[in-house]
């Protein structure tokens, strides 16, 4: 047995190797410090409330909450053998750093970026693509871009929607037409302040009056695709009925809809009129206003001017002139995604540290995100090397309303994607070693590539957008009709044919981690009726059963691509099991990641008895349906 | 089924009897039986049920109103192509597309002074739908979960609330929560998705297989007694119940008569048709089946010809059908659509016609509304509401009323704020027989 269970892994969990471009402040003896101070401060409130402190979970529990709670999954088979049968007092500390040089980590934190930031392949109400705006997140994720240098190059965003450099102004054109939601968003996202009552009216609950609202839009007014009208006129005369079914028209509307779509003009205004319906005394429709925003270090701008840079003030007054809003808010977020329950919740709703039923501990995890430069790997290693983090699952409520109580785990239901990539772990066997989606960077026309080995989208949009008369468009254009007629199979030049092979992408059926297939799920997809964001709204993932999850667990997807299917990488373990005993044990760890109990050995025994190959498949499947299979303890 | 699932019946029975005591007390009524019945009692607002069913066909991409329910017979520039024709209402005239709609009309109220203040298809399918504007920020539960929210379930087995064809965005159940949503149904054809045992498993070990998976859930129960744990346990016996029960036969239109199938015709919308009639006979609570394509911006002639030739046949078949069987008395059939199309005809555009939200068209039908009756005046090109102007949330009020629903209820979402069935809308009350 131990033979199949030490593979290469073993070695990787053993030694916690310190990667040289870590920075001093992922120093893991400091990581380890602050864990400790943490740990010290939950020791506090317990004894200021005098309640018992909780039991360590035990080593398998420990194992499936820290996969899934790090990189999204289940371990495979071999992974959790690798763990559970290791004797080495530090193995936890290990295993979490195994897990954080894991592929899977940005995978699943992509996941969070792309519920968080309404991220979808395609805008729904025209054909242009957020392609580059994903990948521009997907790839920030990957490399664990500061959550404060993250903040401000969305926020301040302008340019090239196709330049890696400039690619998130995605952020803002994927809701062109609608930018006062844009920003509710930006200040939820952010700084956890509520304001979308104040888009239309004085907001009754709260403090925030229209007039606020307006001078913080003033920041990020106007955000108009860069140079289009030199191609309006053209679009224009081809999109006549006469003209609609032409060449010349498809790649108008393919240059209109993906290259100056996807582009942001301008730097934000800093100014903007009221509305036609604006009701207040304070001011009257159609008066301008000039930035200024509504708490914190106050940023005015001016309003005899267009200052054109409101975005970027917007952005610095977020990152670096709200006190502990911007670190304690993103310090929340992470603390509910390692913890399961936020400090206070919702999340979006911010609370100040001092005014939290544990101020302490606030405040040092407020400092800490600051001390690790918003570093969110690091933070969430810090975390993750918590007792607090390794307490047992609390079947009870919190006893602190709306907010973590510290005492242990509250059990929940695993997310979707968590689901999703366990079952597809199952499926397909790890699926970390498949590369990523990679960006499509092809001109296409109506689908189809054109121009291959000649130019791509980046290429395109950057020559594009640098043109600024109508006279050169004209002459770019019909060139530009000309090269796409006569065909894209000749090549510029070697070193351009590399940079265009095929992207590596994924159809909505493959096997593969969610994070990489098409966003979002398709209605009819297991993720959508498990509950996966429809990424139009902040945040909307749901984790609320319904009997379409459950019919679909016994006679669906589950049935087909893994319990029936005798080629599904799971029954692999079975190999060379001597007895039935090993079967069950193998099944058990590659599916619950821990060993039967006595009770359950006998009943699978039974089962195996009576139904041989069937039993094998009845195990299988009870194991896959059990609450303990979607479940996070 | 065999003896074992005999067994297991009823050892479900008590456990479910257990858990719903639980839910009673926790105030969760995921079943009708223990919630507020809307056909017993007269609501708060004073109404007296006639409605327990809704089926709601939404007509997306917006509906030309002039070339349908709203004809202007004296202006032909406004008319184009369409004619009127004279149905079986008195002073109720409609497209000639509709022969059979026609024939049906007696039995149906036309609201012809329908405004919305949405005129993009998004937001005004949204606001159709939810009776608020769309935000980028909250999703708000649709019709159809508010109906199952306030008025609780009729069938404790059969999904509340299913959508056929329809959007689940539309659909949803916004901040409720997914057990509000529309159980989804993309082919009327083919019915509800995985409801029948893989071919592959026999049905001993598909008994095995739950029964294994019962063991497990009860240790793991007993360890953790949580609300959501105990969801999973309640759906299982609720998905195996519905795949055992002969009330799967409600999603099943094959198991129509010759002659109803006839009735109804064959287009993809008829079959949608004739599975909401099935699964309102069951006792399902509101069902949506969509329309698409009349956004008629080019060519609004052929358009409407087409979409009226999918719609005509089944409606007139859907109201015949429900009479014939009884239903009719306490179903409300709604057809609606998120606005009309203009008067005028862009002839640039080979004769089409563009969003229109200031004026258009909406049907009740059934449910203790008034028969062969027309509300509210459009001016002579039908631009503009001239009288008895019906807004988005005033229609949801109307069809909340007819299912005796409390239109002043309050419930706050998450974030703590107050939304109610329709905003502020009235109903019409003039619409009641």
């Amino acid at each position: 047995m131990k033979s199949f269970l030490l593979p290469l892994l073993a070695g990787a969990l053993l030694v916690p190797a310190l990667n040289g471009a870590e920075s001093a402040s992922t120093d893991p003896a400091q990581l380890r410090k602050i864990a400790l101070q943490i740990d010290q401060q939950v020791a506090a409130f317990y004894r200021n409330r005098k309640l018992p402190v909780p039991k360590v979970t035990d080593d398998a529990t420990f194992l499936r909450r820290a996969f899934l709670v790090s990189i999204g999954r289940i371990p495979t088979s071999e992974e959790a053998l690798a763990f559970i049968e290791i004797d080495d007092p530090s193995k936890r500390e290990n295993l979490v750093d195994y897990l954080l040089k894991s592929p899977g980590f940005s995978s699943h934190m992509s996941n969070w970026a792309f519920d968080l930031l309404r991220v979808t392949d395609r805008r729904t109400d025209s054909a242009s693509t957020n392609t580059p705006y994903r990948h521009w997140i997907r790839t920030a994720m990957e490399r664990n871009m500061p959550w404060d240098e993250f903040t401000r190059k969305l926020i301040a965003s302008s340019g090239d929607g196709w330049d890696p450099e400039t690619a998130a102004v995605g952020y803002y054109t994927r809701d062109r037409g609608m930018p006062l939601d844009n920003l509710s968003n930006t200040m939820r996202i952010f700084l956890g302040a509520r304001m979308e009552c104040a888009q239309c009216h004085d907001d009754p609950f709260g403090k925030t009056e229209r007039h606020d609202f307006y001078e913080l839009a003033a920041f990020t007014h106007g955000q108009e695709p860069i140079r289009r009208e030199v191609i309006e006129p053209i679009y224009r005369e081809l999109g006549d009925d006469s003209r609609r079914e032409t060449q010349e028209y498809r790649v108008a509307r393919m240059l209109w809809d993906n290259v100056y779509n996807l582009s942001l003009g301008g730097g934000g205004a800093g100014r903007i009129t009221l509305p036609s319906d604006y009701q207040y005394r304070d001011a009257a429709p159609g008066d301008m206003v000039a930035g200024r925003t509504p708490f914190g270090k106050t940023v005015r701008l001016s309003e005899k001017k267009d200052e054109n840079d409101g975005r970027a003030k917007l952005a610095e007054w977020i990152v670096g002139r709200t006190d502990s809003q911007f670190p304690f808010v993103i310090a929340n977020r992470m603390w509910k995604r390692v913890m399961g329950k936020g400090f206070y919740e919702p999340v979006d709703e911010y609370i100040e540290p001092g005014k939290t039923h544990h101020p302490a501990l606030a405040s040092l995890l407020e400092r800490t995100m600051v001390d690790l430069k918003y570093d969110l790997k690091a933070f969430q290693h810090v975390l993750l090397l918590t007792k607090t983090f390794q307490f047992a699952t609390n079947p009870n409520a919190s006893s602190v309303e709306g907010a973590d109580d510290f005492h242990g785990r509250k059990i929940e239901r695993l997310s979707s994607e968590q689901i999703w990539d366990s079952l597809i772990t199952l499926a397909a066997g790890d699926p970390d070693k498949k590369p990523n989606r990679s960006l499509d960077d092809r001109v296409l026309l109506d689908g189809r590539p054109v121009l291959v080995g000649k130019k791509t989208m980046s290429q395109l949009s950057k020559e594009v957008l640098a043109i600024s008369s109508e006279a050169e468009m004209r002459r770019y254009f019909t060139k530009l009709v000309a090269d796409i007629r006569n065909g894209g199979g000749s090549s510029a030049g070697d070193a351009s044919m590399s940079m265009m092979s095929k992207p590596v992408s994924y159809g909505k059926d493959s096997l593969t981690r969610a994070s990489e297939l098409p966003s979002p799920a398709p209605r009819d997809h297991f993720l959508y009726l498990f509950g996966s964001s429809d990424r139009e709204v902040v945040d909307a993932a749901s984790r609320e059963p319904n009997v379409g999850q459950v019919l679909s667990l016994m006679n669906g997807f589950v049935q087909a691509r893994l319990v029936n299917d005798s080629k599904a990488h799971l029954y692999n373990c079975l190999e060379g099991a001597g007895s039935d005993s090993e079967k069950v044990r193998r099944l058990y760890i590659s599916i619950l990641n821990r060993p039967p109990s006595d009770e359950e050995m006998s009943w699978m025994l039974d089962e195996l008895k009576s139904r041989g190959n069937e039993g094998t498949r009845n195990i299988v499947s009870a194991l896959v349906m059990s609450s303990e299979f979607l479940f996070l303890q | 089924m065999s003896h074992d699932s005999f067994l297991k019946a009823d050892e479900l029975t008590r456990r479910t009897f257990l858990s719903n005591a639980a839910r009673t007390l926790l105030g969760v009524h995921l079943f009708p039986m223990f919630g507020p019945s809307v056909a017993s009692a007269a609501s708060a607002s004073g109404a007296e049920a006639r409605a327990k069913h809704v089926i709601y066909l939404f007509m997306s991409g917006g509906m030309s109103h002039v070339d349908t329910f709203d004809p202007k017979p004296k202006k032909k520039a406004v008319m184009g192509k369409t004619e009127a024709i004279a149905t079986k209402a008195d002073g109720i005239q409609v497209g000639h597309y509709l022969p059979k709609t026609a024939e049906v009309m007696d039995k149906v109220c036309v609201i012809n002074s329908m405004n919305s203040t949405q005129g993009a298809h998004e937001q005004g399918s949204y606001i159709m739908h939810t009776s608020y504007g769309l935000r980028g920020t909250i999703q708000h539960p649709s019709l159809g979960s508010w109906v199952l929210k306030l008025g609780g379930r009729i069938h404790p087995e059969l999904p509340g609330y299913v959508a056929i064809d329809s959007s689940p965005d539309l659909t949803g159940g916004g901040f409720f929560g997914a057990k509000y949503a529309a159980a989804p149904i993309g082919s009327a054809d083919e019915g509800l998705k995985d409801s029948k045992r893989v071919s592959a498993v026999t049905s001993e070990d598909f008994d095995r297989r739950l029964s294994l998976a019962d063991k497990l859930n009860r240790q793991f129960h007993g360890r953790y007694p949580n609300a959501d744990v105990k969801a999973y346990e309640e759906l299982y016996r609720e998905a195996v119940s519905l795949m055992n029960s002969k009330d799967l036969a409600a999603f099943d239109i094959r198991q129509e008569s010759a002659a109803t199938r006839q009735l109804y015709g064959t287009g993809r919308f008829a079959q949608g048709c004739m599975l909401a009639r099935r699964l309102v006979q069951h006792g399902v609570r509101f069902v949506e089946v969509q329309l698409g394509g009349w956004d008629t911006h080019y060519d609004n002639f052929t358009g409407v010809e087409g979409r009226c030739r999918e719609f005509d046949q089944a409606y007139a078949a859907l109201i015949t059908d429900l009479e014939k069987t009884g239903k009719l008395k306490d179903t409300l059939v709604v057809v609606a659509t998120e606005f009309g199309r203009t008067p005028e005809i862009k002839e640039e555009h080979k004769g089409g016609r563009d969003h229109h939200p200031s004026a258009f068209s909406c049907l009740l039908a059934g449910g203790g509304i008034k028969a062969g009756y027309k509300h509210g005046l459009t001016d002579p090109e039908g631009g503009k509401v001239k009288d008895g102007l019906v807004s988005v949330q005033d229609f949801n009020a109307t069809i909340a009323h007819a299912l005796g629903l409390n239109i002043d209820e309050v419930l706050m979402s998450p974030t703590r704020r107050p939304f109610k069935i329709a905003d502020k809308g009235k109903p019409v009350m003039s619409l009641f027989a």
